[in-house]
């Protein structure tokens, strides 16, 4: 090996071995758990109790349910969402335009735990939501107790956190949109919507794209929001995810074989719809 | 096809007027240049004809009606972008046919103006390409195309062949003067690049600073300037100038000695007003009209900077000391040039006379 190699492997040596040790060992190490049986004494290789559990286990189906449920509903209406947003931040007319930007973009920024305990005082039973709902002649609900409404505020929360974040990256997308392709098309006497759907759309999917796929791997790890507001996935376990059901199986149980399969399949999960994503969002010729 | 009349078209974004008033007529067929510095206001002025700019003041008229209000795509223009901005997206078939589409066009009727533009600009092979499949001068075709679908009254460019390189751009100047020609469509220019604007125009507008400095045949201009910065604009090299002083001023005639040129006295005919003697002037004299020594009615000698020989002619760049620098354009006796020191002639009927303020004065 010749010296300037060397000395290039030296100085990276520490990194690697932290990265060895911290994640390649890790990842491989749970891979091999995930076949061993780990809720007796002596762990021994037995599939049938991890994989094999994950076919028919009700509590592994009702997680990758609600899990895929808040993807189906979520992701969507965040996006779009996100990218109304981005058109109202990037419209000329708006006044105040970097408190705007700040303001959407902050919830990023606040600590899950707190955001967390906010979204449980306002949709607690006699929180400031069921107040309004009453003032305004509805029904209050029970947000909390009820697995449908439970569903309907981690939704909630989580759009309220990260729509203004995707918002952000879909308006750096529809700044690099030039002006004068908008100028052409008004020249061509294209309606302002119709440049919305057959020009900005079509030159913002790569960016929408990749907002998709970033919010997928995310929702399919998803494990704050249900842990901390509707208190470990409740009601019952109507909104526990794969993301808290690994938890669940890892350390409540302390099922480590089962738990790594669990996270194997996740990751198999959000690889698999992040490529169907990007192959959908292909340009085709 | 269309005339388009401008009434004093007045330009302001928020108090900063950036058109002052810009009076023009241009006649139904005529290619009209618009041509000046970086921020003249050329471009603005256009994208008012076009639409895309509100007009704080004035009116524009084409095809006998006023369009103040009229949306863009009301007024029978269409316009080639400097960037070309094509729908990226879109093949080229698609870029050409997305306004017709859009607008519930006649679809054979679509297909038949397209694969005309197609025809004209020689891009029917293209058709399913995007954009980014196209060279530079490839795109420009796709952009005029884009024009020549919606059959025009009035072409508008606005800088097309400024991100084109040297040998493409003469090509596709070529071809727009051919596309006049064979369309007979009103076409109006927009170029800082004077070359562009004498071997195009059938008119040209030399603007500066939001004003209008003068408006004729390409030729017109170059032969009679009505001010300084319009004959230091129009011509390639650009004329040369070097300051005098009026020393005397009688019978119609001014004498004009020029300090920076070892003192050179050349008596030249005015019709008009005379300058006061002791007035500071400007001598103008383009490259070309620099005689052989004693041929003339007064003789400078310079000192040869650099020669540059371009086969038929050479251009010598020379100066007498006085830190003006001096083109000269020599045809013939290519020796000179490669002398250390030359003199030259002035002939008192090929130059220009400019007051202080850059007036001409004739």
């Amino acid at each position: 090996m010749r010296l300037r190699t060397r000395t290039a492997y030296a100085f990276l040596t520490p990194y690697l071995l932290v990265f060895l040790t911290f994640w390649i060992w890790p990842i491989a190490n749970s891979f091999w758990l995930s076949f061993l049986n780990t809720r007796s004494a002596n762990w021994t290789f037995n599939p049938r109790m991890t994989w094999g559990r994950l076919l028919v286990d009700p509590a592994f189906a009702n997680a990758l349910w609600n899990t895929l449920l808040i993807l189906v509903i979520q992701v969507p209406v965040m996006i779009a969402l996100a990218t109304v947003l981005a058109v109202l931040l990037n419209s000329p007319i708006l006044k105040a335009r970097g408190l705007f930007r700040f303001a959407f973009f902050a919830p990023v920024v606040v600590g899950e735990v707190a955001y967390a305990a906010m979204f449980r005082l306002l949709f607690n039973e006699f929180g400031i939501i069921n107040k309004l709902l009453v003032a305004t002649g509805l029904a209050s609900i029970p947000w909390l107790s009820d697995p449908n409404a439970a569903m309907a505020v981690i939704i909630i929360a989580l759009t309220w956190r990260w729509a203004g974040y995707n918002a952000i990256i879909i308006l750096a997308g529809l700044q690099s949109i030039p002006e004068d392709v908008y100028e052409a098309a008004t020249l061509d006497g294209v309606s302002k919507v119709r440049q919305f759907f057959y020009i900005t759309l079509p030159l913002l999917k790569p960016v929408i794209v990749l907002c998709v796929v970033i919010s997928v791997i995310g929702t399919m790890q998803l494990f704050s929001e249900p842990f901390l507001i509707t208190n470990r996935g409740g009601p019952g376990q109507a909104t526990e995810t794969l993301g808290l059901f690994l938890y669940r199986q890892g350390f409540g149980a302390f099922n480590f074989g089962y738990a790594s399969a669990i996270a194997y399949t996740i990751t198999a999960l959000a690889v698999a719809i992040s490529l169907l994503n990007l192959w959908l969002g292909k340009e085709r010729e | 096809m269309a005339a388009v009349s401008l009434n004093n078209v007045v330009k302001k974004f928020g108090t900063m007027s950036v058109v002052h008033g810009a009076s023009l007529e241009v006649a139904d067929g005529e290619f009209v240049v618009f041509v000046g510095p970086s921020g003249c206001g050329k471009s603005t002025l256009l994208r008012m004809i076009a639409g895309l700019e509100d007009i704080s003041a004035g009116e524009i008229v084409i095809g006998g009606r006023v369009v103040n209000d009229v949306e863009p795509a009301e007024r029978g223009i269409a316009m080639v972008f400097q960037s070309y901005a094509l729908y990226p997206h879109m093949t080229v078939e698609q870029n050409l046919s997305f306004g017709l589409r859009m607008n519930g066009n006649d679809k054979a009727d679509t297909q038949r103006r397209v694969s005309r533009a197609a025809d004209i600009l020689r891009i029917s092979e293209l058709m399913h390409r995007r954009p980014r499949q196209l060279s530079g001068g490839q795109r420009q075709r796709v952009a005029i195309g884009r024009a020549i679908v919606r059959n025009p009254q009035v072409f508008l460019f606005d800088e097309p062949l400024s991100n084109l390189d040297a040998e493409l751009r003469v090509q596709m100047r070529v071809e727009i003067a051919r596309l006049h020609k064979e369309l007979g469509v009103t076409m109006i220019y927009v170029t800082h690049d004077q070359t562009e604007a004498m071997t195009l125009a059938d008119k040209i507008v030399v603007l500066r600073a939001g004003n209008i400095e003068q408006i004729g045949r390409p030729l017109d201009l170059y032969d009679d300037p009505n001010n300084q910065f319009v004959a230091g604009f129009v011509g390639s090299p650009r004329m040369n100038f070097m300051a005098g002083t009026v020393v005397e001023n009688s019978s119609s005639v001014v004498t004009v000695k020029l300090a920076n040129q070892g003192g050179a006295l050349l008596r030249k005919p005015l019709g008009g007003p005379l300058p006061a003697i002791g007035a500071a002037v400007v001598l103008g004299v383009r490259p070309e009209h620099f005689g052989l020594a004693g041929r003339g009615d007064s003789d400078i000698t310079v000192k040869v900077d650099v020669a540059e020989h371009l086969g038929s002619t050479s251009y010598v760049y020379a100066n007498a000391g006085g830190g003006e620098e001096l083109v000269i354009e020599r045809e013939e006796s290519r020796h000179e040039a490669s002398l250390d020191r030359m003199t030259v002639s002035l002939r008192a009927t090929h130059t220009y006379l400019f007051d202080s303020a850059g007036l001409r004065l004739r």
